[in-house]
């Protein structure tokens, strides 16, 4: 009767104990984020006197002005939100275009195979593991010989080349599961390559697509080797542009503008995670189980 | 003139052989079942009829039509499946109206089959409804209005019942059938099991590793399989296999089965010619357990019908009546005896076989020795 | 009808999906594949600011292999690699047990171990720079709390440097690697856990012996896509410490970029990059190799 008493107690202080860690974690995984926020609302004053943890002595916005319109960045001081936009300009079409092929491709690779399809998707898949650096030097030669001097246009094209691997790679491993009876039946009734993928293949693959538009995004806008290679001066997209932000000390260090620049930023994946979250994990795992 | 003609129609991938020469022919109207385990290539082969697999060589004509190189929108055909392929995303109307749009067939025109098909197959309340609100049974019902609605030819069933629990089984396998009365459609069924096959089929065709082992009637194929293979296919529980040496007395056949204590002989038919060259070998002496039972209900006035006697080892109630297990020549055999009559373990009990049902098989070519 | 031997519906239905596959089949094989080859001859070459073509054997690899901040670098890398795939590996299955003892709070709390993985390497660079200021970050939090004595500049520090790196990116990674941790764990089967119960096994006991021996594939995926993570590294350091201070948190990333962009070394670019390359390689091989005797024996 005691045993189980203090087998209970053991029990519930062993519960206790898991919630605790699991909230020190928690803690852990927000401070930066706390931190980063509170900054970029003090003065640098209050940054001078208070130190990371401490609220704003008086709240203010202008950090955040600074970051937006005038910060500089290297050379020009025009803030941030030209690189916003630049981002956006090369995140959209790149997501759209890489999505798109990515559900034909994988439509095709799992739907008509022929010879040599099968290899086609293991070459794809082995160049998931490639590290970039091995084609970035020719890739600059051929966009110099294209003539394609637009930073836009140049990381769309790079970014759509390289996301296919993994548009193509989510695409094809849920088409696989369709069962292969419904293609069967639409090429009885009549429906050609092009019908059953836009009228039957299509609306179901909601979630798939879900999937790999939140995964193209969050690659795209985040990445920082292909726009720092393949972009310059005001064409550059906003990673390139915050780095350049923090890293020139050009007279006294804002760490407020520097951090409000950063949440700017962030802000774009953030609230795709928020919004988009399940599908934002469906995508790691699968990504990452694709063996 | 015929409805389906398969002739000399082979399938290969490379050095692996499918398909390895079918011919086959069938009467409009008629309802053709092909039987076989999985790996069979029946369903390969009805994959080529339809037109969603490449043909190697031989031809196939669907009404008189060489249908090889057609895709399978221009054969006239229709199929269902085993898994239904309905589209998830549209009503069960759009299915079935799928095809006729593709076909710019006018919309009055449309709707008029579907009503006709809806109501031929009970479904009409099921039209607005989305393939995932529907049961299995009623899938399957949808899945043969849209090969309805398309009027065709020829109607291939791809195992369409493999996924229905067994009562639901039973039940759609009559609609079908009587489906079949109604509308004079002629059929290509593909199935692994035997019942459906004998219960449904008017012709069937049992396959076996990429050929045709026997086309005929169902009883045909139960009276006189052509090898063990099909003998041992139809009919569940299977056809008993005894091993023995064929013997001879005044020109008529004699066995020796052994029940495990003594030796008793059995008198089969007048030996044939083509049973004489194994008198003195081994063969193997084929007799269905409804065909041996106890004397009381043995319904057979052949006078000579033998009896023999031998120990149970097992009784299993059916409840029209009991499946008795004895040994016989070394090998389980099982009689269907009246479950009064049945015996318990260990007892001995008398079982009456019918000579004139017995078959004999050659053991080497595995072939019925007529 | 007439029926004719060649069918048109049939030749579009076998050419068309080739069609549709040729553009990324072509960006494929021209894009990884074709330039991996460009690169590796640029790396046989003698290309400093342009590349030139003829063939110069193997000395920028043996100007490589001689240069000492390449091999700081690599050192780096193997520090850093190390150390963040280890406290990934260790904390996101830690993170993942936990959180499989059905938690009420379960889904709040993933979301936020996972939102890291959200933001970019530069912004995660970005604010862990902030928080470990030598001056004005954790220094003076400790001060501030009391401990008027401590010091926290690592990421000034030479020796420590490299440390600061693996802090950022283990907060960046781990909530990805508890998520699969946590979808493994949740993947195996009740009834080989409730025949341990009835054996009478206690729960730590369960996790040690059957549950976690059991994550061994996840365990290799979740290894494979850390140490890729570790050798692509170049955005998080770059914002952390560009590098600093002097090459103590170089990585062969940064490197490659300096040389083949900044300083006009195609040549020697190109052979670094030809080495980044090959040590992904020898890390995912083993495990594509194991995979791939899995598959044919299954």
């Amino acid at each position: 009767m005691a045993d189980s008493y203090r087998q209970t107690t053991q029990a519930k202080l062993a519960r206790m104990g898991i919630y605790a860690m699991l909230f020190l974690l928690a803690l852990w995984f927000l401070a930066p984020l706390y931190v980063m926020l509170t900054t970029s609302f003090k003065s640098l004053d209050d940054i001078r006197s208070g130190n990371l943890l401490s609220l704003p002595q008086s709240f203010s916005l202008d950090a955040w002005k600074t970051a937006w319109d005038s910060a500089c960045t290297g050379v020009e001081c025009g803030g941030m939100k030209g690189y916003f936009g630049n981002s956006l300009k090369m995140m959209i079409p790149a997501v759209l275009i890489s999505t798109l092929l990515g559900s034909l491709n994988g439509y095709v690779l799992s739907m008509w195979r022929f010879k040599g399809s099968d290899a086609f998707f293991m070459a794809l898949l082995i160049g998931t593991f490639l590290p970039f650096q091995v084609v970035i030097l020719p890739m600059a030669q051929v966009l110099g010989m294209l003539g394609l001097e637009n930073s836009t246009g140049r990381l769309v094209l790079v970014h759509v080349i390289y996301g296919l691997q993994f548009t193509t790679l989510f695409f094809r491993n849920y088409y696989v599961t369709v069962p292969s009876d419904l293609v069967k039946a639409a090429r009885i009734d009549g429906a050609g390559f092009f019908l059953f993928f836009f009228k039957i293949l299509l609306p179901i693959s909601i979630p798939t697509i879900m999937v790999c538009l939140i995964w193209q995004t969050t690659q795209i806008w985040n990445d920082f080797l292909f726009g720092v290679v393949f972009s310059s001066g005001d064409g550059q997209p906003i990673t390139v542009a915050l780095n350049n932000l923090v890293n020139t000390s050009t007279g006294v260090k804002q760490y407020n503008v520097d951090m409000a620049a950063a949440i700017i930023a962030a802000l774009p994946t953030l609230l795709v995670y928020i919004v988009g979250g399940k599908f934002f994990v469906r995508g790691l795992t699968a990504g990452a189980v694709k063996g | 003139m015929g409805a389906l003609s398969i002739r000399k129609v082979k399938k290969s991938y490379g050095d692996t052989h499918i398909l390895k020469g079918i011919d086959l022919e069938i009467e409009n109207g008629q309802f053709l079942i092909l039987v076989g385990p999985s790996g069979c290539g029946k369903s390969t082969l009805l994959n080529m009829i339809a037109g969603l697999d490449d043909i190697t060589s031989g031809e196939i004509y669907i009404a008189d039509r060489l249908v090889n190189n057609l895709s399978p929108k221009d054969r006239d055909i229709a199929m269902v499946f085993q898994s239904y392929a309905l589209y998830p995303n549209m009503t069960v109307r759009r299915n079935i109206a799928f095809g006729l749009e593709i076909r710019k067939v006018p919309k009055i025109e449309q709707d008029e089959i579907i009503n006709r098909v809806a109501k031929t197959l009970q479904m009409e309340h099921l039209l607005d409804r989305k393939p995932a609100q529907l049961s299995g049974g009623q899938r399957q019902r949808v899945a043969m209005g849209r090969a309805l609605a398309r009027n065709p030819a020829l109607f291939l069933f791809d195992e369409p019942l493999s996924n229905l629990d067994a009562k639901l089984r039973v039940e759609m396998r009559t609609e079908i059938k009587l489906l079949h009365q109604r509308l004079g459609t002629t059929i290509v069924y593909v199935t692994h099991d035997q019942i459906e096959a004998m219960t449904l089929g008017e012709r069937i065709a049992v396959m076996k590793e990429g050929e045709v082992r026997q086309f005929g009637t169902p009883q045909q194929l139960y009276d006189l399989p052509s090898d063990l293979y099909v003998a041992g296919f139809i009919g569940s529980p299977s056809m008993n296999f005894i091993p023995c040496v064929l013997g001879e007395a005044d020109g008529v056949g004699v066995v020796t089965l052994n029940n495990g204590k003594e030796d008793q002989l059995i008198s089969l038919g007048q030996i044939s010619d083509i049973q004489r060259p194994f008198v003195g070998k081994p063969v193997i002496l084929g007799i269905r357990p409804e065909q041996l039972t106890d004397p009381a209900s043995a319904h057979s006035d052949h006078p000579n019908m033998q009896i023999l006697t031998a120990m149970v080892t097992i009784t299993e109630p059916t409840g029209p009546d009991t499946l008795v297990t004895v040994n016989i020549n070394g090998v389980k055999t099982v009689a269907r005896c009246h479950p009064r009559a049945a015996g318990v373990p260990g007892q001995s009990v008398q079982l009456s076989l019918d000579p004139t049902k017995a078959l004999l098989f050659d053991p080497v070519s595995e072939k019925r020795l007529a | 009808m007439t029926v004719n031997s060649f069918s048109f519906s049939r030749f579009v239905d076998v050419t068309l999906p080739k069609v549709v596959i040729a553009p990324t089949a072509l960006a494929c094989l021209v894009g990884f594949y074709g330039f991996i080859g460009w690169t590796a001859w640029l790396s046989f070459t003698n290309s400093h600011m342009l590349p030139h073509y003829e063939w110069a054997g193997f000395v920028q690899y043996v100007e490589l292999f001689g240069n000492d901040r390449w091999w700081q670098a690599m050192w780096n890398l193997g520090v850093f690699g190390s150390l963040f795939i280890l406290i990934c590996l260790a904390l996101g299955l830690f993170t993942a047990v936990l959180l499989d003892q059905k938690i009420r709070a379960e889904g709040a709390l993933r979301t936020i171990y996972l939102y890291p993985m959200a933001l970019s390497f530069i912004v995660t660079g970005t604010a862990w720079k902030w928080i470990l200021n030598p001056g004005l970050g954790i220094e003076k939090l400790l001060h501030d709390w009391g401990f008027t004595g401590a010091t926290f500049d690592w990421i000034i520090n030479p020796h420590y440097a490299i440390y600061t790196v693996v802090i950022a990116g283990v907060w960046q990674s781990t909530g990805f690697v508890m998520a699969l941790f946590l979808a493994g764990l949740r993947g195996i089967d009740d009834s080989i856990i409730k025949a341990a119960q009835i054996d009478g096994a206690s729960l730590p006991v369960i996790y040690t012996r059957i549950i976690i021996p059991s994550l061994r594939p996840v365990f290799l995926s979740v290894f494979m896509i850390l140490a890729h993570i570790a050798v692509k590294s170049f955005d998080l350091v770059m914002a952390l410490t560009g590098g600093g201070p002097g090459f103590a948190t170089d990585l062969p990333s940064i490197f490659m970029y300096q040389h083949g962009f900044t300083r006009g070394q195609l040549g020697l670019g190109a052979a670094s990059a030809m080495m980044m390359l090959f040590t992904a390689a020898a890390v995912v091989m083993p495990f594509l190799y194991s995979e791939l005797m899995r598959d044919r024996r299954g």
